[in-house]
């Protein structure tokens, strides 16, 4: 039984795991958020609240899958909170009232400063941890409000202000990677005074429409709305944006989020440096019971890379992912085909022919492949298309007059 | 006897679900296997890719213009011996279950009310067919897209032969038999019912036909001479008969014995099992290592909990007692039973018609007389009759228009 400690230091709040509920429609409730510190989640960022109270349409949710896979990305229409602000403050004050070992971020969302402000007061007397500034809900039914305010630095600089202004805890923004570039976001927000960036939110999306009648998914009285999308489909677009501002604010501390439902997904965002890590889709489609998975395999996964502290795995990729420019062109790497595993279904040089160079033969009497090194230019598309992994990276050979002094057993692949 | 399970699908159909799960285990082979193993020409790997990119209507075209039968033989082929024997997913794990995803795809088009063979542009020249089986029942299919006019000359009160009077329910629904053969009338088929078909009627459809197609079934059950006095002996043959006739509803007594080890024993037994007979108890020739019946069919029967006997030869027959040697071991057996069954092969009643030739056990027309179905050369299977219709059509259109 591994015993690793998974606690983790973040924005100088310690959470006893990393996994957290995203502020979402799984943690809309002191009865869900209860559950979820029952059943083992390290924090729950409480469904955004503010002033606004959202008046949500139905049904309120589409899917995307690819063959049997049912839910690949997921869209949601959901704003923020539907119930009354006291309510809301009145379960946060109960929740830590009752679990006072586990972490309670408020998740706020104003109009104008005067209302982030008040909130992150109210957010704080009512006992919350931390902070989280939703600036980048997707499907807000006001202007002033949601992704809106995300796609623009100066506005979330000064709510950052004033959130400081209102609170002395420590806080959060969360970013909407509907834009070109977050850095400029994240930077204005940590000069307005916020401690960390939570990223990424969803993306603008239309997952769907309705073949007979014409209309996006889901479908409201007719018509549709372009809205959030979710899921392990984004998880890439996360990464991808978590590294950015990595790459950009040395240390920044980021809380990830983007498709994390099991602990492979949640060391990749940890190695790219989120020190917390928030779910809502993998919760929605498999239940809370998921964080059981995620943080006995990330225990597993210290033990296997000996590491005793979470926080030594942080941002250990970061440095690995380079400018393409910088990459090494000088040498390809040939397929390794292990014909006592290939079952001969010849997908490999489908995939090769149609989709590659052409290099992969096919021997009609044996049904076996065989790659042709004249014509491999070492893509190792086989490889990905290879139902069995029948195909591994094999021989190195250098572009001619490339190798200089290098060695082929130095190579990293 | 309780008919219900009998008239029920042995095995629950694919839902949407499951058969796109189905269609995701394939593994969309270069040079498919599958696509190379059907008697009848099926291309299993381009409907299933369609299956598989949610193109159920497309995989409804692939399977129906090739074969006229394709809901049937979805249900009935021994697909593990033809187009599942070379899949490359055993090299994972187990075959595609192919017959199901083709039975998927033919109700989904039954379901669609899809019609997606055409009448060909009359030709004016007409094909006499003798015998309304599969055989028959491609041949007229394949000709009337062709545009010749087709009349087809049955014995029975309706068409289908084995289809309908000897494959049981479970495993092919009567209403399966009939919306089939409805596609096929569609065409222009015209049935004559009743007609028992000699020399002499043949002789009369070679003047009023530019050609006739002689698509005879082997529908008679053999005998074995040394059953000939004993009581209470039927054949499989005409067992399952009366059987799918009455719906399953019929008295069997509950202790019965069959011989033999094919397809149609296999039949016999489930149905035998199926009706709630208690005690039956089969005995094969044949060693388990020899068997012949599909062993999807033999792991039905089993599961059902049927006592086979491998490996015997019955001896002698007092009775209604059968006693038995083993082939190999020194090993005898003796069986009671209120009724026993004889499954041990068929033959076709050719009676007096002179018009085809036998050499080697193989039949041949002559002239304008051509041949399908039993008396074809091949095994004897609802697909091998399919496609020995498929090639009766093609050369008599070839006969008739010199191409």
């Amino acid at each position: 039984m591994t015993k690793k400690d998974l606690s983790i230091t973040f924005l100088g709040v310690k959470f006893p795991n990393p996994f957290c509920l995203s502020a979402s429609p799984v943690g809309n409730c002191y009865d869900m958020c209860a559950k979820a510190y029952d059943v083992g989640w390290g924090g729950v960022v409480f469904k955004t609240i503010g002033f606004f109270i959202a008046d949500e349409v139905s049904p309120r949710f589409d899917k995307i899958g690819k063959e049997s896979t049912p839910f690949i990305g997921f869209k949601n229409m959901e704003q923020i909170a539907e119930h009354p602000l006291e309510d809301n403050l009145r379960d946060i004050k109960r929740l830590k009232k009752n679990y006072p070992h586990q972490v309670l971020i408020a998740s706020i969302m104003g109009a104008n400063e005067k209302e982030w402000e008040d909130l992150a007061r109210l957010a704080s007397e009512a006992g919350a941890d931390m902070l989280e500034l939703n600036f980048s809900c997707p499907q807000m039914t006001s202007h002033a409000m949601g992704s809106d305010v995300g796609s623009n630095p100066e506005l979330c600089k000064k709510y950052c202000a004033a959130v400081r202004r209102g609170s002395k805890l420590p806080f959060m923004a969360k970013m909407t990677p509907n834009i070109t570039d977050m850095v400029p976001v994240a930077k204005a927000c940590l000069e307005g005074g916020a401690d960390g960036i939570a990223a990424i939110n969803t993306v603008k999306s239309i997952c769907s429409l309705d073949l007979e009648k014409h209309i996006g998914m889901p479908i409201v009285d007719g018509k549709s709305s372009i809205s959030g999308y979710s899921g392990k489909a984004v998880k890439p677009i996360a990464l991808r944006f978590i590294q950015q501002m990595r790459q950009a604010i040395p240390n920044v501390e980021i809380s990830g989020i983007g498709g994390i439902e099991n602990w492979v997904d949640a060391a990749e965002f940890i190695l790219l440096g989120a020190k917390t890590l928030q779910v809502t889709t993998g919760i929605m489609e498999y239940g809370y019971r998921i964080v059981e998975d995620m943080k006995n395999g990330l225990q597993h996964y210290m033990e296997d890379q000996h590491v005793d502290h979470l926080e030594d795995l942080v941002g250990l990729a970061n440095k690995n992912i380079i400018p393409a420019e910088e990459l090494d062109r000088d040498y390809k790497v040939y397929p390794n085909i292990d014909l006592n595993k290939c079952i001969g279904c010849g997908r490999c040089v489908i995939s090769c022919y149609d989709g590659a160079h052409q290099a992969m033969e096919w021997d009609k009497d044996t049904r076996k492949p065989k790659c042709n090194h004249d014509k491999c230019v070492g893509c190792l598309l086989c490889g990905h298309v290879c139902p069995v992994g029948a195909i591994s990276k094999g021989e190195i050979e250098f572009k001619k007059g490339r190798q200089g002094k290098r060695k082929k057993e130095d190579i990293i692949l | 006897m309780d008919n219900c399970k009998y008239v029920r699908p042995f095995e629950e159909a694919f839902s949407l679900k499951t058969v796109n799960e189905e269609a995701d285990r394939c593994l969309l082979c270069l040079d498919a296997p599958c696509s190379k193993d059907c008697p009848a020409g099926t291309d299993p790997a381009k409907f299933i890719r369609s299956v598989r990119f949610l193109n159920y209507e497309g995989a409804a075209e692939t399977i129906r213009s090739n074969n006229p039968l394709g809901a049937i033989c979805a249900r009935v082929c021994p697909t593990e011996r033809y187009c599942q024997k070379g899949c490359s997913r055993s090299g994972i794990d187990h075959p595609i279950d192919i017959g199901k995803i083709q039975q998927f795809v033919t109700d989904y088009e039954a379901a669609k009310g899809m019609v997606i063979l055409e009448k060909g542009k009359p030709n004016g020249k007409k094909v006499a067919i003798v015998g309304a089986g599969p055989a028959g029942l491609t041949a007229a299919a394949v000709l009337l897209q062709k545009g010749f006019a087709v009349e087809l000359y049955e014995s029975h009160k309706e068409a289908g032969g084995y289809l309908r009077y000897g494959i049981p329910e479970y495993r092919l629904p009567n209403a399966i038999v009939d919306s089939e053969i409805k596609r096929i009338e569609d065409l222009g088929a015209i049935f004559h019912f009743g007609v028992t078909v000699d020399q002499k009627k043949i002789d009369e459809l070679k003047l009023h036909f530019d050609a006739v197609c002689l698509a005879l079934g082997a529908s008679k059950g053999k005998m074995l001479p040394l059953f000939a006095g004993a009581k209470n002996v039927i054949t499989a043959v005409d067992f399952l008969a009366k059987t799918k006739m009455a719906k399953g509803d019929i008295q069997i007594p509950d202790n019965v014995l069959v011989i033999g080890g094919g397809d149609v024993a296999m039949d016999t037994v489930t149905t035998l099992k199926l009706l709630g007979v208690k005690e039956v108890t089969d005995v094969v020739y044949e060693t388990f290592a020899e068997f012949k019946a599909s062993k999807k069919e033999l792991q039905g029967a089993q599961k059902l909990g049927v006592s086979i006997l491998d490996g015997y030869v019955p001896t002698k027959v007092e009775g209604n007692t059968v006693y038995f040697k083993h082939r190999t071991k020194e090993s005898e057996l003796s069986v009671k039973a209120d009724l026993i069954i004889l499954a041990v092969g068929q033959c076709t009643e050719l009676g007096n018609i002179s018009e085809i030739t036998l050499t080697k056990g193989e039949a041949k027309g002559q002239g304008k007389v051509f041949v399908a179905g039993d008396i074809a050369p091949g095994e004897k299977t609802v697909v091998y009759a399919v496609r020995s219709g498929k090639l009766a059509a093609n050369d008599i259109a070839m006969y008739l228009e010199g191409k």
